[in-house]
């Protein structure tokens, strides 16, 4: 069925129900996936979802259901569905967006991408494969090396005439190869995001994944005590991603975030300024609307240390009695409305990231982290999390340590951020947003090395 | 869902460039999700997932389509596409094998279907839940209570004549507490869940969970930090399951071994853990959270004995990687939706039960960690090094549980650690989880009685 006559039919249908305001939500993808292994195309994948999701306001509480059926007979299941459960809300009432005059004139899609073949995808990848096979007799093997072509469509509609929508493209490579050397087993990942087939650098992504498996190879032992810390740039932004709902002032409001009654407060070191910028060309979660359809604008959430806003959506934003900046989000048609930032990062500095560590008498660079969703929690700012890295001696890297476990506190960790690099990157283990940030040198935290 | 004459022209369709294997996944969900946060209900979402997916073979290649258009049209397309991208030298013609619908017994009975029950009679027991938890403390200063339910219809049916329909229905309450003393704030976690209807949330014991995770919140927000170092570390029944899950689980999938991703391949045979460990993967165990009738490619559900006393037996394998290995599916295939390709994956994963009581392995602990309860973990299956965080700990010395300790993550190479459990309790126990892989998030059982293993690193906040 068309999206406009569902819609519609879906409008006229509520308003006999007793529905008085309506929303509905689209969302499209169409996704290309390739996989190349020993010299063969290893996995296809290609497909086409969409689905749409109701809000209703029934006797003034706000109901919810979705479908990937765009069919009649799903009509009455919205209605029935959402119907039901409006009628047990007992939350804070939230309400639609009329819309706006002003919505910043944005074109996120590429219409480049449309024209990559899924041929020329998979003889990039098979260069890739290759390439990374013949980089170092150490290289056991590539255990993938995959690209992904996704082009996202938006709508928003609702019955008092707002009809927005959006769409954005991109392509994500990823390498990931396993090295040997006297037994010792290390794997090295590299991922590329970007807009621009020609900006995928098959030697540049090879180099860089074997290096990062060999360069972990002879890792060491050293004693567990408190070290000065480098994040590289992506692991940085990994750990700002894994606490980025603090900053949510859904999560303020419901006790949840430990940055409740500390805004104006100075949170974290001077240098760091924490921006959200929903018009970043190269940003995946770039949107001239959220997910109310409220406008959105670029803020700065942390300004030289001190809090200057939570993210909010309409509902949060009318409890604390200011506007909503815009940062409505939903997972997806399947998810309630809650609270998202767009690309949001730490603002990156002047320093390049080997003058980060060169000042360092002894201390620890992490380049990768891992267990986020179980070492870290988002409440209380602790984390214990298990990282890879290199041990630094007189500003010299000395080699890679053993699996290690870095752990501190999320809020201490702000406080103690000494320097800040220039070179930004976004994390793609991004669950809400797209997070980022350039490598950053903390005071100290703890280590402990397997 | 859909016809057997539409289905048998979609397989024969994807078969038309020289692909030698063809199948089409039908998947109709319909979910239901109600969160209660601060003792009101917050969130109360319903939806249907509805979609197909179009999987063809050539060799040890795949293609994989997917796609919510369910018109003949649509389907024809989608098959299509996939038979288009195989890559076939156009040779013979495979033919698909008339279909004959599947004789697959349920094993996982299903009594109230959580579509019949009304929210609120559903909202109820979340409530009382809610009211259990919070008056468990002063200290308790949220709780959050997430009911969720599942009804997932599939169609499998394949080119080698397997025609089978399967329900899976899923229940689960997931327990948060939150206890703060307006400093610091920390968090206890239990989430109950079942491959059953209603009966399971209305017959759960509420008391249990809900104050158990009120407690574990509330004795770790008096915790101190845990002290880092090498340490023999007793893991608690039920979910410390996850460590093995963590350190060996994934390296026994065929998704991993196929490629020879796994420290684990090769080694059929061989000695890769202590005598006391036999490792199980078991789909059969009726309405537990990981169980199934069938697995996603319509193959019947078994129990997998991985490692017997230490001694590696087998893999967990499904349809194409097994192709990889010359081995045959062990009922191990599954994947989240339509929207993945489905690969081998764990259903309900446990220690088998030792001899020793629990009360005797910590009395024969003279210093180490106790964990009473685990959070999660990941690992890399290529190098077997694992991580998972600790939920409830304490310190043991003199062979009696000690100050409870907190903020504590395990790190080790899976390999290394199996081989170093040295004692395995009595006291089997399960707890539901979600695994999350490449075929997407699943619902999986971890299990395992109380675990011994002599040295682990422990990363804390003590240097």
């Amino acid at each position: 069925m068309e999206l406009t006559t569902f819609r519609d039919q879906l409008f006229s249908e509520g308003e006999t129900y007793g529905f008085t305001d309506m929303e509905l939500y689209y969302e499209k993808t169409d996704s290309l996936r390739c996989q190349v292994f020993e010299g063969e195309v290893d996995g296809y994948e290609s497909a086409t979802v969409s689905g749409v999701s109701l809000r209703g306001l029934y006797k003034g509480k706000m109901g919810y259901a979705y479908t990937e059926k765009l069919e009649e007979d799903s009509i009455p299941y919205l209605l029935d569905n959402a119907k039901e459960n409006a009628v047990l809300m007992e939350s804070d009432p939230e309400a639609l967006f009329s819309g706006s005059d002003h919505y910043e004139k944005l074109d996120l899609y590429t219409d480049a991408l449309d024209d990559v073949q899924p041929e020329a995808i998979i003889s990039f990848l098979k260069r890739v494969e290759e390439k990374a096979n013949a980089f170092d007799p150490r290289v056991r093997h590539t255990e993938m090396t995959i690209m992904e072509r996704k082009t996202f469509e938006k709508g928003l509609y609702n019955n008092r005439g707002l009809a927005l929508s959006e769409r954005n493209n991109f392509l994500l490579a990823l390498i990931s190869v396993s090295v040997e050397d006297n037994g010792e087993l290390k794997s090295g990942m590299q991922f590329k995001i970007s807009k621009d087939f020609a900006e995928m650098d098959a030697d540049r992504l090879v180099k860089e994944a074997v290096e990062k498996a060999l360069y972990a190879l002879g890792g060491k032992v050293y004693p567990n005590k408190n070290y000065p810390v480098v994040f590289e740039n992506n692991a940085a932004a990994t750990f700002l991603a894994t606490f980025a709902s603090s900053f949510s002032a859904e999560a303020v409001q419901k006790e949840q975030s430990r940055l409740k009654g500390r805004l104006n407060d100075q949170i974290a070191s001077d240098i760091v300024t924490l921006i959200d910028d929903p018009f970043l060309s190269e940003g995946i979660a770039s949107r001239t609307f959220d997910a109310e359809g409220v406008p959105t604008s670029k803020c700065k959430v942390v300004d030289h240390g001190r809090l200057t806003t939570f993210f909010h959506n309409q509902q949060t934003a009318k409890k604390d009695g200011v506007s909503s900046t815009g940062h409505g989000g939903r997972h997806s048609y399947k998810g309630a409305l809650q609270v998202s930032p767009s690309n949001f990062f730490v603002d990156p500095g002047k320093e390049s990231f080997e003058a980060l560590y060169s000042s360092m008498d002894e201390g620890i660079i992490i380049t990768d982290l891992a267990g986020m969703h179980s070492g870290a929690d988002p409440i209380s700012g602790d984390f214990s999390l298990a990282a890879d890295g290199f041990y630094v001696k007189d500003g010299k890297i000395v080699g890679p340590t053993n699996l290690m476990t870095v752990a501190g506190n999320f809020f201490d960790v702000l406080k103690d951020v000494i320097h800040v690099g220039n070179d930004l990157t976004f994390s793609p283990m991004s669950m809400n947003g797209y997070i980022g940030s350039p490598s950053l040198k903390i005071k100290q935290l703890s280590i402990a090395v397997d | 869902m859909l016809q057997k004459s539409v289905i048998e022209d979609v397989l024969q369709a994807a078969l038309e460039t020289g692909g030698d294997f063809s199948e089409v996944f039908v998947e109709d969900r319909l979910t239901n999700n109600m969160t209660l946060q601060s003792s009101r209900l917050e969130k109360s979402l319903t939806g249907r997932d509805f979609g197909i997916g179009i999987r063809v073979f050539k060799g040890l290649h795949s293609v994989y389509a997917y796609t919510n258009d369910a018109s003949k049209e649509g389907l024809l397309k989608a098959a299509h596409t996939a038979a288009k991208a195989i890559q076939s030298d156009n040779s013979k013609q495979t033919k698909v094998i008339p279909l004959m619908k599947s004789n697959i017994q349920t094993i996982n009975p299903i009594q109230i279907m959580p579509n019949k029950v009304e929210k609120t009679r559903k909202l109820a027991v979340m409530k009382k839940a809610n009211e259990i938890a919070r008056n468990y403390d002063s200290s308790i200063s949220q709780v959050i209570i997430r009911l969720k339910d599942e009804e997932q219809n599939v169609l499998i049916a394949n080119s080698e004549g397997t025609f089978a329909e399967d329900q899976r229905v899923y229940s689960r309450m997931a327990i948060m507490s939150i206890a703060s003393d307006g400093l610091d704030m920390q968090t206890g976690h239990y989430g109950p869940g079942a491959h059953q209807g209603f009966e399971f949330i209305e017959n759960l014991d509420l008391e249990y969970y809900a104050k158990e995770s009120a407690r574990i919140a509330k004795t770790m927000l008096h915790a101190d930090p845990a002290p880092s170092g090498k340490f023999p570390v007793i893991i608690d029944n039920e979910f410390g399951g996850v460590i093995f899950h963590e350190a060996c689980g994934h390296g026994l999938e065929a998704t991993a071994i196929a490629k020879n991703n796994s420290v684990f391949a090769g080694k059929v045979g061989e000695k890769v853990a202590s005598d006391l460990v036999t490792y199980i993967d078991d789909g059969t165990i009726p309405n537990e959270w990981g169980s199934l009738n069938m697995d996603d490619e319509g193959e019947k559900s078994r129990k997998n004995v991985l490692i017997e006393n230490g001694i590696l037996k087998g893999y967990m394998i499904d349809k194409l990687n097994g192709r990889r290995m010359g081995e045959k599916s062990t009922g191990s295939s599954r994947r989240e939706s339509y929207k993945f390709a489905p690969t081998s994956r764990m259903t309900n994963t446990y220690i088998a039960p030792g001899t020793k009581s629990p009360e005797d392995i910590i009395a024969n602990t003279e210093y180490g960690i106790y964990a009473k309860y685990m959070g999660g973990g990941s690992v890399n299956p290529g190098t077997a090094d694992y991580n998972f965080a600790v939920g409830e700990a304490y310190m043991v010395k003199n062979g009696k549980i000690d100050k409870p300790i907190r903020g504590a993550t395990l790190i080790g190479n899976g390999a290394e650690t199996i081989q170093k459990i040295d004692q395995v309790g009595n006291n089997l126990g399960h707890g539901a989880g979600m695994c999350g892989a490449s075929s997407g998030s699943l619902p999986v059982n971890v299990g395992q009685p109380m675990v011994r293993v002599s040295e682990i690193t422990v990363g804390g906040r003590e240097a």
